[in-house]
């Protein structure tokens, strides 16, 4: 077992953690919650990269780390204004 | 991967966990959502880092490994807007962030 696949075994339940975080607390909390989770995916995907080696997977990393920044933006819009 | 460059990635990437468990911990522990705003910044900086430097020990300059610095900088510097977007949205909509 190499160290990235156990540093992605690691990280899986501290996402979880995050996920379930997602669904208590008020709408605020449950938004910081959501960005925690996806900046931990993120890593996770990065890892799972170097851990399953496929040199081509890093792409779903970057296209994560890319939409998370609209989504989330979108996410604070709709909380400032109609949430 | 053996030797040193091996020991140094188990350590940075043992880091990085650490920082990601360290967040979901303050993120249990703190009560106001700016205040939770931080474990994801904390994430982003902390265990971004240290995932990439392990990238830099084992793969040296790659086109993985330089994809892998665009996530980093993407991560590190988008935190940074979507933190005073959100920050503001909730000061707007709640006054204090206090859940």
């Amino acid at each position: 077992m190499t160290p990235w696949l156990v540093a992605a075994i690691g990280l899986v339940p501290a996402l979880g953690a995050a996920v379930i975080m997602c669904a208590r607390g008020n709408a605020a909390a449950r938004l910081a919650a959501v960005q925690l989770a996806g900046s931990i995916a993120v890593l996770l995907l990065v890892v799972l990269t170097f851990a399953l080696d496929q040199p081509s997977s890093i792409d779903l990393a970057l296209t994560l780390a890319l939409l998370t920044l609209p989504a989330t933006l979108l996410y604070a819009l709709f909380l400032e204004r109609w949430l | 991967m053996t030797g040193v460059a091996g020991i140094a990635v188990s350590v940075l990437l043992g880091l990085a966990v650490l920082a990601a468990w360290l967040a979901c911990f303050a993120l249990l522990r703190f009560r106001a959502a700016l205040d939770r705003l931080h474990c994801s910044a904390f994430v982003n900086a902390a265990g971004g880092g240290f995932v990439a430097a392990a990238v830099l020990v084992q793969d040296r300059a790659t086109d993985r490994s330089l994809k892998v610095l665009a996530i980093l900088a993407i991560l590190v510097l988008g935190s940074a807007a979507l933190s005073h977007a959100v920050g503001r949205a909730i000061l707007l909509r709640d006054g204090t962030g206090s859940s």
